[in-house]
C-alpha cells in the first residue's frame, strides 16, 4: 500500500536515536454494518479506516505513535515522535533488506461479500426477523445484524520483516425478546467466521433465528435459579468461554511476566485434571480468531497450553517475549493501528475427552445444565470468575428438567480446571461470534466438549433449595 | 483546514441531491503513558480525525465515515451514505432536529493547559501514581497497567436544517491496578480518577485507593448464603446506576425493553432515591453544550423521591411520541451515528456520611467492588453480580469477603434502598455513572 522505499525511510527515522527494534504497521479496514430492529432496517453504515503506527523498542520501553495520514511526511513525523519518546542514545542502526514472508495458510473466500447487494443482505435480516416472529406469538422484539469486515495489515520491522495479511470476517447476530404475562426474556446469539458469504450454506442465520426464538420462549417458563454449590454441566462450543476468561487470560504472557497470573512459574506443573488438554490455534481456516501473521508479523501457530493437565506454554507477543529473551508464539494482536499490540488469545479451546455427553448428564443426581452462557469476566490475579447463564436447566436424577433464569456461575478458574471430572467426546468450537475485551477488542473463538464440574457456586435469587443440591 | 467549512460543504452537496444531511467531524490529539517499576513501559502519542455523514431520504437513513480527508474519499463517503439510505427501510420519525439556541455558559469541559503539558509531566504523574500504590500498604506487591492518558478534541456538527456548532473538550484519566499479596494469595483492586481538568486529578489519592483496597481484600472468604443488608460503596452504586440507566431511555420503553415499562408516575423506588441525568453538569465528563445531533443538553429528573417521572429522549424517540428531545443523542466517535444514551447519570446524594450508614447496620456486606458479566438484566429486572468487600458486624467493618454474589430483582432492590450517602462519585465505565454509598436491605447474598 506504500512503497517499500518509504517504509525503509520511516524505519530509519524511527531508529535515528538508537533503539533495539523499529516497526511500521499499516492497516486498512473496510466495513459494512446493517441492523434491523422492530422489523425495520434502521442502520446501514459503511466505513473506511486507514492508518499506520510506528513503534520503537528501547530496552523495556515501547514507544508508539500513530496517524491516520499515510503520506510519507506524516509517517516520518510519527517515526520521529516514537523515536523521541524512546529517548534512545545508541548509534543509528543499519537496516537489513526487507523480505516479504509467505504463509503456508490459505483462508479461501468462496463467495465474496460483493456477491450480494446491500438490498439482498437487508432481505436476509428481514427473513431472520420474520422467522423468529413466526415461531411464537410471544416473540415481541427481534434485533438482527449483519457485519462484514475486510482488514488488511502490513507489518515491517528493522530486522527485515515484511508480512501482509488480508482478513475477511462475516457475522450475523440476532437477539429475540419473548414476553408473556409480564415476564420478559431476551436471548442473543450469532454465527460467523473468517469467510465470505459461503457462511450462508454452512451455518444458516435464518435457522439460528428460529433456535434463538425457541430458547427465548422456553425461558419464559424458567423459574428463579437456585443459589448455592452444586454440580454443573457446561455445554460444548460456546461453553469454552469459561476457560477463555477464567484460565486463558492468565496464560497470556503479560500477566505472567508481571507475576500477576495464577499460572506464573508453573510451566511443567500439573494445573488441571488429567482429562484437560487446552490449545490456542490461530491456524484454523474459517475461524474468526485466525490469521496468517499476527499483528506483529509473527506467523500463526498452534500452541498447546495444557497437555493432559500439565501446563506447557503461555501465549506471547514480541514485547513480552523480548522481555525474557525468547520468541513470540504469534499472539501479538491489536484492535487497530490506534493500539499497541498485546498478547491475546486467538481460537482457544479444551480438547475432546472420553465421555459420552449424554452419560455426563445422566451422572448428575441434582445440578445445573448450562446451555447458553452470557458474557463473563475474570480477575486475572486469582482467577475468580463470574458468568451469567442465559439459558440453563435443572438436572434432576440424570435428566434435564425445568429451565431456570437469573443464574450466575461464580468460582475460581484454576480450581475448576483441577476439578473437572468428565470431559465429553462432543468437541466443538463456537459458532463465530466471540468478542474479547482486554482494554482492546479482539475477535476470538472459544470451544470445548461438554464438561462436568462436580462443585461450583451458583448465584441466583432462589434460596429455597440451598444445601440440597449436589451429586 | 477549516473543519466547520468542510462539514458545511458536505452537507450542501448531499442536500443538492434532495436529501437531508448531517456532517460530524472530530479532530483530536491523545497521549498515553504506562509505567512499571519506576520505568516507562508504554508510551503513545497520536493525532486523529474523522468524518461521519448521516443522510436521510424520506425517513430512510444511511451512514458512512472515513478517516481520509482527501476530496475523493470525502465524496465517496457521502455518496456511500446516500446509497445506503436508499437500501434502508423508511421510518417517518427519522428526522434531523431543527436548530435551537444553545445557552451561552461555560460548562468547563475544556482544559487549555492539557494542550501544553509536556510528556515528561505525564510520565511523572504516572510514576507518582505507582509510588503511591506501592506505598499504600506493605502487602501491595506490584502494580498493573499504571496509566495516565489524556485527549483533547474539537467537535464540529452541521446539519441541513441550519444547525452549525463547534466546541472543544478534554479528558484526563489515570488508573492503576494494585496487586496485593500474602503468601500464596493475591488480590487485585483498582484506583481511578478522571476529569476534563488535569489539575483535578490527584496521583496520591488514585494510588492509595488501589493499594488500600487490594490489601484490605486479602484473605477474603465467602460467607454463608443468606438474606441480608448490603451497603454499596460509591463505585458499586455507580455500576448499579449504569444498569438502571439502560431501563430509563425512551428506546427501552418504546420497545418494551425495560422492567419499568408502564410504571410512569408510579412509586418505583423508596423515597430516598432520586435519579438524574445532567448533560450540563459543570466539569462533567459527559457534559457538552449540545448533543450528538445538535440539540442543547439539559438536566432531566428521571426518578424523583421514588416516583418515576421521565425517561431520556433523542430526536427520533421524541418524534415518535410527539415530544421534545432531552438532548441525549450521544456520539461515541465519528464511526457511529448518534445513539440515545445517558450523559452524566447519577443517583442524587443524601446527607448521611458513609460511616453513619455503616454504623447503622447490625450485620451485612459492605461491597467494595462488583463484577457484572450479564447478571444484570434491565429487561427482566434480574440483578445478580459477584461481589467483594468487608463484612459488617454491629456497625463495624470486619473481615474481608470474596466469592459471593449479591442478587435481588431490581424492582425490589430499588424499593429497599434504606439510606443514601453524601459521597457521590462518578466513574467512566461504559458511560459516566455516579452514585454515593447506599444501603439496601433484603438482598440475597449467595456464598457457601
Amino acid at each position: 500500500m506504500i512503497p517499500v522505499e518509504t517504509v525503509r525511510r520511516v524505519l530509519a527515522e524511527a531508529l535515528r536515536n538508537g533503539g533495539d527494534l523499529a516497526e511500521v504497521y499499516l492497516e486498512s479496514k473496510e466495513t459494512l454494518g446493517l441492523s434491523l430492529d422492530d422489523g425495520r432496517l434502521e442502520r446501514a453504515i459503511r466505513g473506511n479506516d486507514v492508518g499506520g503506527g510506528v513503534r520503537v523498542f528501547y530496552g523495556e520501553t515501547a514507544a508508539y505513535a500513530y496517524t491516520d495520514d499515510l503520506s510519507e511526511p506524516a509517517l516520518l513525523e510519527a517515526a520521529r515522535a516514537a523515536a523521541a519518546a524512546a529517548r534512545g542514545t545508541g548509534a543509528p542502526r543499519v537496516l537489513v533488506d526487507l523480505t516479504r514472508r509467505q504463509s503456508p495458510l490459505s483462508f479461501p473466500i468462496e463467495k465474496p461479500f460483493e456477491a450480494l447487494s446491500e438490498g439482498e443482505k437487508a432481505a436476509l435480516l428481514h427473513r431472520m426477523d420474520e422467522t423468529a416472529r413466526r415461531h411464537s406469538p410471544y416473540v415481541t422484539q427481534v434485533q438482527a445484524g449483519y457485519h462484514q469486515l475486510r482488514r488488511r495489515v502490513w507489518v515491517f520491522n528493522s530486522e527485515g520483516l515484511w508480512a501482509e495479511d488480508d482478513r475477511q470476517i462475516l457475522e450475523f447476530r440476532i437477539a429475540v425478546t419473548a414476553q408473556r404475562n409480564g415476564v420478559l426474556q431476551r436471548i442473543g446469539s450469532g454465527v460467523g467466521g473468517q469467510m465470505g458469504l459461503e457462511l450462508l450454506d454452512r451455518d444458516d442465520p435464518v435457522a439460528l433465528a428460529r433456535e434463538v426464538a425457541e430458547s427465548a420462549v422456553i425461558m419464559l417458563d424458567a423459574r428463579p435459579a437456585p443459589a448455592g454449590e452444586m454440580t454443573v454441566v457446561i455445554t460444548n462450543g460456546w461453553g469454552g468461554v469459561l476457560f477463555h476468561e477464567a484460565c486463558g487470560h492468565a496464560m497470556e504472557a503479560d500477566f505472567v511476566t508481571k507475576g500477576t497470573s495464577a499460572y506464573t512459574g508453573m510451566v511443567g506443573e500439573r494445573v488441571a485434571s488429567p482429562l484437560v488438554t487446552a490449545v490456542d490455534d490461530a491456524t484454523l481456516p474459517g475461524r474468526r480468531g485466525s490469521f496468517r501473521f499476527d499483528d506483529e508479523g509473527t506467523p500463526a501457530q498452534r500452541t498447546v497450553l495444557i497437555e493432559e493437565g500439565v501446563l506447557r506454554e503461555y501465549m506471547w507477543d514480541l514485547t513480552e517475549a523480548r522481555r525474557v529473551g525468547r520468541t513470540s508464539t504469534g499472539n501479538g494482536r491489536r484492535q487497530s493501528f490506534r493500539h499497541m499490540p498485546m498478547p491475546r488469545m486467538t481460537n482457544t479451546f479444551i480438547a475432546p475427552g472420553p465421555h459420552d455427553p449424554e452419560e455426563i448428564i445422566r451422572s448428575v443426581r441434582r445440578g445445573l445444565f448450562v446451555k447458553r452462557l452470557g458474557g463473563g469476566q475474570a480477575d486475572i490475579a486469582r482467577g475468580d470468575f463470574v458468568f451469567s447463564v442465559t439459558e440453563g436447566y435443572l438436572i434432576e436424577n440424570g435428566r434435564l428438567t425445568a429451565p431456570v433464569r437469573g443464574a450466575t456461575l461464580v468460582g475460581n478458574g484454576p480450581q475448576v480446571l483441577r476439578q473437572i471430572d468428565m470431559v465429553g467426546t462432543d468437541w466443538a468450537l463456537d459458532r463465530g461470534m466471540g468478542m474479547c475485551g482486554k482494554g482492546q477488542v479482539a475477535r476470538v473463538s472459544v470451544g470445548q466438549p461438554t464438561i462436568r464440574v462436580p462443585k461450583l457456586t451458583v448465584g441466583g435469587t432462589d434460596q429455597t433449595i440451598t444445601g440440597q443440591m449436589g451429586v | 483546514m477549516d473543519y466547520l467549512q468542510l462539514a458545511e460543504d458536505v452537507v450542501k452537496r448531499v442536500a443538492a441531491q434532495g436529501a437531508e444531511a448531517e456532517a460530524y467531524i472530530v479532530v483530536g490529539r491523545e497521549s498515553q503513558v504506562q509505567v512499571d517499576q519506576g520505568k516507562v513501559e508504554k508510551l503513545s502519542h497520536a493525532g486523529s480525525k474523522g468524518l461521519g455523514v448521516r443522510v436521510i431520504v424520506n425517513g430512510r437513513m444511511g451512514y458512512a465515515y472515513t478517516s481520509d480527508f482527501s476530496a475523493a474519499s470525502i465524496e465517496e463517503t457521502w455518496r456511500a451514505a446516500l446509497a445506503l439510505a436508499r437500501a434502508a427501510d423508511p421510518d417517518e420519525h427519522r428526522v434531523l432536529p431543527d436548530p435551537q439556541p444553545i445557552p451561552d455558559e461555560d460548562l468547563e469541559v475544556f482544559d487549555p493547559a492539557l494542550e501544553q503539558v509536556p510528556m515528561e509531566e505525564k510520565i511523572a504523574f504516572a510514576l507518582a501514581v505507582e509510588e503511591a500504590t506501592l506505598g499504600a500498604d506493605p502487602r501491595v506487591a506490584l502494580t498493573n497497567r499504571c496509566t495516565y492518558a489524556d485527549s483533547v478534541a474539537s467537535v464540529y456538527l452541521v446539519n441541513s436544517r441550519g444547525f452549525a456548532g463547534h466546541y472543544r473538550h478534554s479528558f484526563a484519566v489515570s488508573y492503576v491496578i494494585a496487586i496485593g499479596r500474602d503468601g500464596e494469595e493475591q488480590t487485585m483492586a483498582f484506583g481511578l480518577d478522571a476529569s476534563p481538568f488535569l489539575a483535578d486529578l490527584d496521583p496520591q489519592a488514585i494510588g492509595q485507593e488501589a493499594g488500600e483496597k487490594a490489601a484490605r481484600l486479602l484473605g477474603g472468604q465467602p460467607v454463608p448464603t443468606q438474606e441480608g443488608t448490603v451497603v454499596f460503596s460509591p463505585i458499586a452504586t455507580a455500576e448499579l446506576v449504569g444498569a438502571l440507566a439502560q431501563a430509563l431511555t425512551a428506546e427501552a420503553m418504546q420497545r418494551g425493553r425495560s422492567f419499568l415499562l408502564g410504571k410512569m408516575g408510579q412509586d418505583v423506588a423508596s423515597d430516598v432515591v432520586s435519579l438524574l441525568d445532567n448533560g450540563r453538569l459543570r466539569r462533567g465528563l459527559a457534559s457538552a453544550p449540545f448533543d450528538g445531533e445538535g440539540v442543547p443538553t439539559r438536566a432531566t429528573r428521571l426518578v424523583d423521591e421514588g416516583v418515576l417521572q421521565a425517561v431520556l429522549y433523542d430526536t427520533y424517540t421524541a418524534h415518535r411520541e410527539g415530544r421534545a428531545s432531552t438532548g441525549n443523542a450521544a456520539r461515541s466517535s465519528h464511526r457511529t451515528p448518534p445513539t440515545l444514551a445517558p450523559t452524566n447519570f447519577y443517583l442524587q446524594p443524601g446527607s448521611l456520611s458513609p460511616e453513619e450508614i455503616i454504623a447503622g447496620v447490625e450485620q451485612g456486606l459492605y461491597v467494595l467492588s462488583t463484577m457484572n458479566t450479564g447478571g444484570i438484566n434491565p429487561v427482566s429486572g434480574d440483578y445478580s453480580v459477584a461481589a467483594r468487600g468487608l463484612w459488617i458486624e454491629k456497625g463495624r467493618l470486619t473481615y474481608p469477603v470474596n466469592e459471593v454474589t449479591v442478587a435481588a430483582p431490581l424492582e425490589r432492590l430499588l424499593k429497599q434502598v434504606q439510606a443514601v450517602g453524601n459521597d457521590l462519585r462518578f466513574v467512566p465505565f461504559g458511560g459516566i455513572f455516579g452514585g454515593p454509598t447506599i444501603r439496601v436491605d433484603g438482598m440475597t447474598i449467595g456464598g457457601r
